[in-house]
């Protein structure tokens, strides 16, 4: 067991002590799943996984900036494992909202990484007006009756819990009757249709609940008070999207260095006064994003972030779509192809395709691009014709 | 080049248009490109009978001597319905190769055949390198006496798996011809390519002293290439404009119906905005397309030009289209069975057919430079 808690922890004592225990636990790249797992599982135990966590979660009630010193020393030896307080959307989630029996059975399996999650918002008629949610969670003695339907989501197949919002009261505004849940997935009452993807994936799916049941302990926050809750959740989905997306998925590397750079050259267009401004272009955009998030986590309280993540997202949105675009420019004819034989070309085709996970998924770019302008720069808000009505009134497709 | 008067323009266009919207719906589409041979042996009947194969051939050849006025407007009905078929490749690239060789033996025993549908003819012009210039050709020819043999590969063959006829670009001592081959002879080994748009079937064709016809002059070939390739790249321009104003149709009518925070989502200007920025894209790429064969059917001295500019803004315009359609509508156009994909899919391939858009802009340049002095 680390340090007691209570002592205060300077920077220096707390460099020396990660150093010291990486220098002791850590035995360098690890080869397997298994070996992946059973070193998260080490970090955990020895309380570095979510170091600005309250010590009787598995934390060391670090601040922002020292946790950051535990990070640069993981990233120094290159050792994974810690800054789940930072990106564990799930662990996040329930640790801001959860009630203590949920949080007992599930934030160390979350930071494990051993339980399969799901995000239960979207549905047919609410996407980008997440608030317009018809799922219904009907209270009867201990538990929450779940009826409706879910659409888009992602992983729900592999999933044990799904983070749910649904309507608990129709007779208030929409954003004040709504509650989040973690609903187990695998009960007869929840079915799961794969959707196939433009790519030709089927990762999101539709998901219907016909009288599921949710145990009353796995409401986080109030009952009705769902929209805030969701709002945690939404900062720390975005904040990830903001960072990064899936990549290439031939598996066929362009080799070291700057993927673009490489592609070019092993296509005979480096030297193309065109194709190198445009490279220019999007390397830029990419390091000018990183600089941002940088400078805009430097500042930040963590979970205060919200409105800032919406920058990072919409910048990586851009960062995909562009770097698509820039791919397909250097291949010219051979984008045209795709399969296995042709891992250049799919993989410009399957980014082309891909950035919209980064554009419409946890909020288009129009969405963000509302966020900021209203909560960064503080103009003022589109008027909202269905706001302050009770929901049994609100008009839909 | 000659034109119909505009009431046969028109009638014939009213055929076209009833035939897809009959034979090419989005159903069919999807059905005719999961098959090997891309194309409904069917509609392809169809085309013909009405005249669409056959548009451009003379009719001497038993075809309708139509020109590229009427192609552009065919092509647009095609490109909105995103029709699966060898149209454009064997009745625009090899109707069009062998018409501006004027070879009168090889067009008579050839061009019926093409205009009539029951041969399918393509032009393998390019090799991997899939430039579309003479630099980028990677047959060789050898002549063996009186016959002639061909060497080396061509890629990105349009059709190239299901055609009968295969006109063939070919580099021999001090320039470049065209070779008429039979694909089911020695030494021709066809290869279909997997295509990102599924509703277009590409191969790649490896010749090993592969028996082959010269077809009209020797060396007078890339000139020839070169007609060939404007007639395609007004019919792609045609394609595009059409498919971009389809796209532009139902995402609008989406952006009118689908309701979000209470209101359609047309009336948030960032839809709304995206939309207005799509009508210029799209009436642009009409434009563009529609002048681009005005000045080729006249023959007008910047008919070049507007045939370079028709490429690049059409094929950019389509890909606009289709990629800000996709954001507009959200996750619904995410899903495979939705036809917003379809339209990028094939967007993407026709912005690289014949010639990417750098390629263009710097020819259109080049034009004006030339013209202009
Ligand atoms: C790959 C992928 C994975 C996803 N995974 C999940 C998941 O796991 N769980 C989940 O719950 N959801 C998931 N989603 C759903 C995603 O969050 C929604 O698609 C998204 O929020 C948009 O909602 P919508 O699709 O209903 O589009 P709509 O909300 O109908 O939007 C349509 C268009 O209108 C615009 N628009 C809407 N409102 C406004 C406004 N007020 N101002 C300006 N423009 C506006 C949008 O920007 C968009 O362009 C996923 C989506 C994708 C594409």
């Amino acid at each position: 067991m680390a340090n007691d808690a209570a002592l205060p922890v300077t920077d220096d004592s707390l460099r020396e002590e990660v150093r010291a225990w990486l220098a002791a636990n850590w035995t360098g790249p690890l080869q397997s799943e298994a070996e992946r797992k059973a070193w998260v599982a080490k970090v955990i135990e020895a309380r570095w996984a979510v170091p600005r966590w309250p010590t009787e979660w598995m934390g060391r009630g670090l601040s922002d900036a020292q946790a950051r010193v535990v990070e640069r020393e993981f990233a120094a030896v290159g050792a994974p494992g810690t800054g789940q307080d930072r990106t564990n959307l799930w662990a996040n989630t329930l640790l801001a909202g959860g009630t203590q029996a949920l949080k007992e059975k599930l934030i160390v399996p979350l930071l494990r990484g051993d339980v399969g999650m799901c995000l239960l918002y979207s549905e047919p008629g609410a996407g980008s007006d997440l608030a317009g949610v018809r799922t219904r969670a009907d209270r009867q003695g201990d538990h929450f009756v779940v009826n409706g339907q879910k659409v888009w989501t992602s992983y729900a197949a592999a999933a044990d819990y799904g983070m749910l919002i649904a309507r608990t009261d129709w007779d208030v505004p929409k954003h004040r009757g709504i509650s989040f849940f973690f609903l187990p997935m695998e009960q007869p009452g929840v079915e799961v249709h794969p959707l196939r993807q433009i790519t030709g994936e089927s990762q999101f799916n539709e998901v219907f609940f016909t009288d599921a049941v949710c145990p009353a302990e796995n409401l986080l926050g109030e009952l009705g008070q769902g929209w805030g809750v969701l709002q945690t959740a939404l900062a720390y989905e975005r904040s990830a999207m903001g960072e990064g997306a899936r990549g290439p998925r031939s598996g066929v590397s362009e080799g070291p260095g700057e993927p673009l750079i490489a592609l070019a050259r092993e296509a005979g267009v480096l030297s193309d006064p065109l194709i190198r401004q445009e490279i220019a272009r999007v390397i830029a955009l990419k390091k000018l994003n990183a600089l941002n998030t940088a400078r805009a986590k430097a500042d930040l309280k963590q979970g205060t972030a919200s409105a800032l993540m919406s920058l990072g997202k919409l910048a990586m949105s851009r960062i995909l779509h562009e770097e698509a675009r820039v791919r397909t420019l250097i291949l010219g004819a051979g984008s045209v192809l795709e399969g296995p034989d042709h891992p250049r070309a799919e993989d410009a085709n399957f980014l082309t395709l891909n950035a919209y996970f980064t554009s419409i998924g946890g909020g288009t770019d129009q969405i963000q691009r509302n966020i900021i302008g209203e909560r960064v720069l503080g103009l003022p808000k589109e008027p909202e014709v269905d706001r302050d009505i009770p929901f049994r009134e609100v008009r839909t497709s | 080049m000659v034109s119909l008067p505009i009431e046969e323009r028109l009638a014939f266009q009213g055929s076209m248009l009833r035939l897809l919207a009959e034979r090419s719906t989005e159903a069919d589409v999807r059905r005719v490109m999961e098959t090997d041979a891309g194309y409904d042996p069917d509609v392809w009947k169809a085309l013909a009978e009405i005249g669409a194969v056959g548009l451009l051939v003379d009719p001497e050849y038993g075809g309708a001597g139509a020109g590229p006025l009427e192609l552009e407007l065919v092509m647009e009905a095609v490109g909105a319905a995103l029709l699966c078929s060898p149209l454009l490749t064997s009745g625009v690239l090899a109707a069009g190769l062998l018409q501006a060789l004027g070879d009168a033996e090889a067009n008579a025993r050839l061009l019926p055949g093409i205009a009539d549908g029951s041969r399918i003819a393509t032009a393998a012009l390019t090799g991997s390198a899939g430039t579309w210039t003479p630099d980028g050709v990677a047959v060789r020819a050898r002549a063996d006496g009186e016959a002639w043999g061909l060497e080396g590969q061509a890629s990105f063959v349009t059709h190239g798996q299901i055609a009968d006829v295969l006109l063939v670009a070919a580099v021999e001592a001090d320039g470049i011809s065209v070779f008429e081959v039979d694909p089911t002879a020695g030494g021709v080994a066809v290869k279909p390519l997997p295509v990102f748009d599924h509703t277009l079937r590409l191969a790649q064709i490896s010749f090993e002293a592969a028996p082959a016809r010269l077809v009209g002059k020797q060396h007078a070939g890339w000139n020839a290439v070169e007609e060939a390739l404007g007639l395609a790249r007004v019919a792609l321009a045609g394609e595009q404009a059409g498919g971009g104003r389809r796209v532009l149709e139902f995402t609008v009518d989406y952006a009118k119906n689908r309701i979000q925070f209470g209101r359609s989502i047309g009336s948030y200007q960032a839809i709304k905005h995206m939309a207005a920025d799509l009508l210029v894209e799209s009436e642009s790429a009409t434009s563009a397309a529609r002048h681009a064969a005005a000045q080729l059917a006249a023959g007008a001295p910047d008919a070049k030009s507007a045939v370079e500019l028709a490429a690049f803004a059409c094929a950019d315009a389509f890909v606009k289209i289709c990629a800000d359609a996709i954001q507009m509508h959200g996750g619904i156009a995410f899903t495979w069975n939705h036809p917003a994909h379809l339209y990028l899919r094939r967007a993407r391939a026709d912005a690289q057919l014949f010639g990417a858009p750098a390629f263009h802009r710097e020819r259109y340049v080049a034009e004006l430079e030339a013209a202009h002095g």
